[in-house]
């Protein structure tokens, strides 16, 4: 390994606050990013990581590169190197990795998790540190004992030779002098002891006791909390406040004009809490206050007119629906939804000597620390960010406003801050899953083969406001906040009249073998901030388009599975799972009152189709088992896949029969659990999981679980009432 | 000043008496392991035991706790050791973000105490006050019926297992 390398890395886990002594592996991989860090210019092709830390008492620690919300990333990651280092997963100490750009997602090329990336984009990597430092560890110790490699084999943390074990950790003080190998060779598949093999998630026991460490649960000397007061409608600016009464509460230290409003510190969160809501404040109004949910459709159904911008277009359209025997065209409604993890919104900032710090739980340290650094005028380099586990992400917490309020607060009241959002906060203040309306209009001909699908989507784009609220953290402080919303307003307007936002209409087109299409997006934004929803595009696009194959299927005179295996001949992933559902569909025992609807959807390159078993009871929809078929390539933990299919089928069930968001006067009506039900245990179906087995590269598994819940369960009511219901949630007439 | 037991302990606040209990956990005696989810009932996530009870500790205020007993997730079992629900939320991977389970695991160990053998139906009533966004639901109820005795519950039948 380079000098300079070493000595960066010496600094960086220094700076990073990895303690102890050890070897600390770094590795090397061929194929680097463009977005290497400075030092590894000088090796050339090589892009260097830091993931492990090995004790000579071997004690093994590993720096978990992403976010752990619940989706089993710890423990998937640390088997990944684990499997290979030979070392079993719940033996390793499992870190957050602090900022550094060895830490970045290889698929994005900064440190975030989402998209379903995780366990795919690491898939090769982290194995190939774990074999790289087992290499460098087998030849030290070959070196140490005398005994050539060959007579060397591993266990356990343990190296092998003539009936002893030593222990790696003898050899780490020897391994550091080796250089590190570009490529040891991995496992074959058949070796594996820990991929594809069912044991606990190695975060249950800390998640069963209270004493796993979410954002909300830092504590540090001194802290004071921070509860802000926004205007309720997105976009709106503070008037003029009074805070007499705000503070005459016990505990109240500071009131303090922010930048999404006033924050009221005291030293306790229940104090900050009843100051803030004694405060009296007027707020200037932005136009969306006029706008409500009524006229938000009327708006949109007027866009449905106009023409919009193409993408996804094939074949001849015209001819297609001239060779079509039946068409069929319908329009298809979702609501705004809020994400409401368990956890709100919480960031802790201390100041402190020139230099500060964050906890938080974010899809992105990365942005955190750039947030802070950006609002305190820090270098970033000033500027420790700590990740913490998260009471779920779904997508919400890839953007940390409250990063930026707490360091505000920080900055104007010299005291280390807690913000904490309260759950109204959460669902009224928020960044949302956008509403859609889309229109379907598509034609099958006798043989029941799709000939043509035209398909438009209207509503707000998913990506500017997201990318908005991340550049401000991810560029240089240098680049102004001017420059930034200049940047921004480009991909906005890039989005209405020149370029599609792919993940506005993802998913509503890509599945079924049409030789002729068209795909149209007319961009209706009123202003309520948008973002990534779990699933995203697809969590509204394959309600419209599974729904959508069921009455096609109708009009072929085709059942619902043999329609979707006709027209799915190019996509052999998706036409075996639909096969495979189907099998099981028709092995499906009846009950009486019960009915039975079919999905299938492709997303995060994984394929999954659903089988919702539900009845109606006095036009109440209740879901009583889902069967989920999802090709994955290899399930590296095939229970937390499993685990990861049950909860997007929850998470989808409670958009499919209760999630709603209102505007009322351009604030969001529904402010709790109340009004925003969430699924309850008493509404939970029995879900079936089938893993096809693969041995392809693994996909994404977070996210692909979720879209065709909606639609297997509308298929169902059709088939229970003979109502078609084309907008969620589904509400029987 | 309202003194109450903390699992056993005797303890003092001059919190203002409107605090809810949850605030006071975390923020006088740093017992970390309730949470905060909705500040309004609805979500289960501050449930602890008061006098044996589950009772959403978001919306309770000290005063209301006064010379009661209090018990949190970190009271639930004897020091180094894990209740039985503890053991089978390991055993079957029950969390997922992990967010709820404090509270989770405080409804269940109630409904258990009052109840040993509790059913499928009784499982469900009793859980429903408890939020879980991540939809560990499925085996939240199998844990609990494993140490209510109850285990072979309908939800891993013929359709289930099978890889193909």
């Amino acid at each position: 390994m380079d000098g300079l390398v070493n000595v960066s890395r010496r600094r960086f886990l220094k700076a990073s606050g990895v303690a102890g002594g050890g070897l600390v592996v770094g590795f090397t991989l061929t194929g680097c990013s463009s977005s290497a860090p400075p030092v590894v210019r000088l090796e050339g092709d090589f892009v260097p990581n830091a993931f492990l830390q090995i004790t000579p008492e071997n004690h093994f620690r590993f720096y978990c590169p992403r976010d752990e919300m619940g989706q089993g990333v710890n423990t998937g990651l640390t088997t990944l190197v684990a499997e290979e280092l030979d070392v079993a997963p719940w033996e390793i100490e499992v870190l957050w990795a602090g900022v550094h750009s060895d830490y970045a997602n290889p698929e994005f090329g900064v440190q975030g998790t989402g998209g379903s990336t995780s366990i795919k984009a690491h898939y090769r990597q982290l194995r190939q540190v774990g074999a790289n430092v087992r290499a460098v560890l087998l030849e030290a110790a070959a070196g140490q004992l005398g005994r050539p490699v060959a007579a060397l084999s591993t266990e356990d943390g343990h190296v092998l030779v003539d009936g002893e074990r030593h222990p790696y950790g003898h050899f780490v003080a020897a391994a550091a002098a080796f250089a590190m190998p570009a490529e040891a060779p991995l496992k074959p598949a058949s070796e594996f002891k820990y991929i594809g093999k069912e044991f606990a998630r190695i975060d249950a026991l800390e998640k069963s006791t209270g004493t796993a460490e979410f954002g909300i649960d830092i504590d540090v000397p001194g802290l004071h909390h921070g509860v802000v007061r926004r205007c309720p409608v997105a976009g709106g600016a503070l008037k003029s406040f009074r805070d007499d009464k705000a503070r005459s509460v016990p505990g109240i230290t500071d009131v303090v004009e922010i930048g999404s409003g006033v924050a009221v510190v005291a030293d306790r969160y229940w104090a900050a809490k009843k100051g803030a809501q004694a405060l009296e404040v007027e707020w200037s109004l932005p136009p969306l206050a006029s706008l409500d949910t009524e006229r938000l459709q009327a708006d949109y159904r007027v866009g449905l007119d106009r023409d919009g911008d193409v993408t996804g277009e094939r074949g001849d359209l015209d001819a297609g629906f001239r060779q079509a025997s039946q068409v069929v065209d319908n329009e298809y409604w979702a609501p705004y939804l809020a994400h409401a993890p368990m956890e709100p919104m919480n960031a802790v900032v201390r100041i402190e000597g020139g230099e500060a710090d964050v906890w938080t739980g974010s899809q992105g340290i990365v942005a955190a620390q750039g947030l802070v650094a950006r609002y305190s005028g820090l270098e970033k380099s000033k500027v420790r960010a700590h990740n913490t586990y998260l009471g779920g992400g779904f997508g919400r917490r890839a953007t940390l406003t409250h990063v930026i309020e707490a360091t505000q607060l920080a900055v104007a009241t010299g005291k280390p801050i807690k913000v904490l959002w309260s759950r109204e906060d959460d669902i009224q203040s928020g960044i949302y899953r956008p509403a859609s309306l889309m229109r379907i209009k598509a034609g099958v001909d006798d043989a029941g083969r799709l000939t043509a699908w035209q398909a438009k989507r209207v509503g707000g784009n998913i990506t500017p406001d997201t990318l908005g609220n991340m550049m401000p953290a991810l560029l240089p402080g240098a680049v102004g906040d001017g420059v930034i919303d200049w940047m921004v307003g480009l991909a906005d307007g890039a989005f209405d009249g020149w370029v599609v936002d792919h993940s506005s209409i993802e998913g509503l087109y890509e599945d079924y073998d049409t030789p002729n299409r068209e795909v149209r997006h007319v961009t209706v934004n009123h202003g309520l901030p948008l973002t990534f929803w779990r699933s995203v595009g697809h969590s509204y696009t394959a309600f419209a388009k599974e729904t959508m194959m069921d009455e096609l299927a109708a009009k072929a005179g085709l059942d619902a599975v043999e329609f979707r295996l006709r027209n799915t001949q190019d996509k052999p992933r998706l036409h075996n799972v639909i096969r495979v559902a189907g099998e099981r569909l028709r092995q499906w025992p009846r009950r009486p009152g019960r009915h039975l609807g079919f999905a299938a959807h492709s997303s995060f390159s994984t394929d999954v189709a659903e089988v919702a078993e539900v009845s109606v009871d006095n036009g109440a929809i209740k879901v009583h088992r889902v069967l989920c078929v999802v090709d994955c390539g290899v399930a590296v933990n095939p229970d937390i896949v499993r685990a990861q299919m049950e909860g997007s089928v929850m998470y989808g069930l409670t958009a499919a029969l209760h999630g709603e968001l209102d505007l009322e006067n351009g604030a969001i009506k529904q402010s709790n659990f109340h009004d925003y039900p969430i699924l309850r245990m008493n509404e939970a179906p029995a879900v079936d999981v089938v893993i096809i087995d693969s041995t392809e590269e693994p996909t994404g598994v977070g996210e692909p679980g979720l879209p065709p819940i909606a639609p297997a369960v509308a298929n169902a009511v059709f088939a229970a009432t003979g109502q078609r219901l084309r907008s969620l949630p589904l509400k029987l007439a | 000043m309202i003194e109450f037991t903390l699992y056993g302990i005797r303890v003092q606040t001059d919190e203002s008496p409107d605090t809810p209990l949850l605030w006071a956990v975390r923020d006088t005696f740093k017992l970390k392991g309730s949470k905060f989810g909705c500040g309004a009932g609805f979500c289960g996530s501050c449930t602890m035991h008061v006098d044996g009870e589950a009772v959403r500790t978001c919306v309770l205020p000290i005063a209301a706790v006064a010379g009661k007993a209090v018990t949190t997730i970190e009271g639930l079992a004897e020091p180094d050791q894990l209740h039985p629900l503890q053991e089978a939320w390991v055993s079957h991977s029950v969390p997922q973000c992990g967010y709820c389970q404090p509270g989770q695991i405080m409804s269940a160990a109630a409904l258990l105490a009052r109840n040993p053998n509790a059913n499928e139906a009784e499982v469900e009533s009793a859980m429903a006050g408890n939020i879980c966004r991540c939809g560990c639901y499925p085996r939240i109820k199998q844990a609990i019926l494993s140490v209510a005795g109850q285990a072979s519950g309908p939800s891993l039948d013929d359709l289930a297992t099978e890889v193909s």
